[in-house]
């Protein structure tokens, strides 16, 4: 990867870079070895873990800060969202192409905005990432090594935050807020059971067990997400802090 | 029994997939589809029900494909992973039910063409490898061969220079014919080395498509022959087997003489196990 070589006040996009008036290499070294300026932070967990709302307020926070902050969702890319939809609808998904169009979306992202994004400084945040992949795919029985190497593309985040939950919360939280559970969310083209909570309970469970395993092999940071809001945005908060040190501020020109 | 490229999709069970998986590949504008259009009558007249697919028909992605591709942005992971879910797609729900049914599969283009494409603008290798590691490993594949002083002549007087064709998404300047060309090039130089690696069976493709015809005719008429050989010994064996099975010796009576192993069913008396309506659909 090769590193963005741009002068103090140069505009991309929408965006103007403030950097030090020092040297115009982008420094210091960021904290991590990834090659590009930029952070990324991105949140895992089942539904129902809270994570979507600890991001939210992280956004939140680093924009008061200062920073330049883009945000990008799970199944979100404006080329490939109709495809996926439209496999969702018909049901025409088995667990080799729910693996490949979700990995079609996101490399859509990577491509279009994530990379470049973290190439121009900002700090990047995903709602889901890869390991979302790992847990689910693997969960419908699609080899373990297959879609780690599917996503060898994806960019290593600066923080993976997991947000741990014990599986009856999920659920209790899941059950309360909808009326009902959706089709492969519930896993119920697994067959596992006809009764969708039934089925859902079952195959968050297989991906409560994936996450677990991916702890310690991607170093996810733990945090009990059955912990008051507050408790773990403050986690969060002071976990990000220490790699923005150093971070471009992008600000939006008014 | 057939194999895959090294993984197993769930579900997919190897023991069933009787049919001919049979590849056309080759480059833009090599003859390929003119080639299918003559086979596919051709296998059907000779009894063969025949499907035939080809890239971006698959009811998921298919049209997702088409739409991503108008808009001229579509970067090279992406590009290959869309391709791939269309492959599996296809692969899943078109030619494993259909070898399963006896089908001979024709299908334009496989997943060479798409390895050749990705390898081209610069994906790595072992990446798109490892995606196609879960396709089944065709009975026969069919380059289409022609070099680039030939496809430019094709191109031009059929349907004109095509942005994608001429790779143009790797941004190599303003002239086409000149993208054209170097792409076309760069593609026939990563299908020679596929070629050799997976073995391909090369047609010079440079003759009247009459005489490529000819020449596919003969060789494909070596494999179906063959899946009918294997068919009917099968069918034999079987019935041995069953025979001997019933006449399994009594220890309280008098062994049975066995009756004459029927003789194997002429060529033209074997019933087919399905048929096709002559679009390749089930009935």
């Amino acid at each position: 990867m090769g590193e963005m070589n741009t002068n103090p006040g140069v505009r991309i996009g929408p965006f103007e870079i403030f950097l030090p008036a020092r040297p115009v290499v982008p420094e210091p070294k960021p904290s991590n070895d990834a090659g590009h300026p930029g952070r990324l932070f991105i949140v895992e967990g089942i539904d129902g873990s809270g994570k979507s709302t600890q991001l939210s307020l992280l956004h939140k926070w680093l924009e008061a800060k200062g920073y330049g902050v883009v945000f990008s969702e799970w199944n979100s890319s404006p080329l490939v969202k109709d495809t996926t939809k439209l496999g969702k609808k018909k049901k025409m998904l088995t667990p080799a192409t729910f693996s490949l169009i979700h990995c079609t979306d996101f490399a859509d992202r990577t491509e279009k905005s994530i990379l470049p994004l973290l190439k121009a400084g900002a700090v990047v945040l995903c709602d889901r990432y890869c390991y979302t992949a790992f847990a689910r795919d693997v969960a419908r029985g699609m080899d373990r090594k297959w879609v780690r190497d599917l996503y060898d593309f994806a960019v290593r985040p600066t923080v993976a935050f997991y947000f741990r939950v014990p599986l009856e919360t999920a659920i209790g939280r899941i059950t309360a807020a909808r009326d009902c559970l959706k089709f492969y969310e519930a896993g119920l083209d697994l067959g596992l059971s006809d009764d969708p909570i039934e089925s859902f309970r079952k195959f968050q469970g297989r991906i409560l067990d994936e996450y677990e395993r991916m702890i310690p092999e991607f170093g996810l940071t733990v945090i009990d997400a059955t912990l008051p809001v507050e408790v773990q945005q403050s986690q969060v908060r002071q976990i990000a802090k220490r790699h923005l040190e150093g971070a471009q501020e992008l600000r939006i020109r008014p | 029994m057939r194999e895959t490229y090294g993984r197993l999709l769930p579900g997919m069970k190897l023991s069933d997939l009787a049919g001919k998986l049979i590849v056309i590949e080759g480059t833009d504008g090599a003859g390929r589809t003119t080639q299918i259009n003559l086979l596919k009558p051709w296998l059907e007249e000779l009894g063969h029900a025949v499907l035939d697919t080809g890239m971006t028909r698959s009811p998921l992605a298919g049209d997702g494909i088409r739409r991503a591709k108008e808009g001229n942005n579509l970067g090279r992971v992406t590009q290959s992973l869309f391709y791939a879910t269309d492959f599996v797609d296809r692969l899943e729900n078109e030619i494993a039910p259909a070898l399963r049914a006896g089908f001979v599969v024709l299908t334009d283009r496989y997943i060479y063409s798409l390895m050749a494409r990705a390898i081209v603008r610069g994906v790595d290798p072992a990446w798109i490898r490892s995606i196609y590691s879960v396709a089944l490993k065709p009975d026969a594949v069919f380059y289409l061969r022609v070099g680039i002083d030939q496809l430019v002549p094709r191109v031009i007087f059929s349907r004109g220079f095509d942005y994608w064709e001429s790779g143009m998404d790797l941004h190599p300047g303003h002239d086409m014919y000149e993208g054209f060309c170097n792409y076309q090039k760069a593609l026939l130089t990563e299908f020679d080395r596929l070629s050799a690696e997976f073995g391909f069976d090369v047609v010079d493709a440079s003759p009247d498509p009459k005489i490529v015809f000819a020449s596919l005719k003969a060789r494909i008429l070596d494999l179906v022959d063959d899946s009918q050989k294997s068919y009917l010994s099968r069918q034999v064996e079987e019935t041995i087997d069953r025979i001997s099975r019933t006449i399994e010796p009594n220890r309280f009576y008098a062994v049975p003489t066995p009756p004459e192993p029927s003789a194997p069913t002429p060529m033209r008396n074997v019933p087919r196990f399905m048929n096709s309506n002559g679009n390749g659909q089930h009935i």
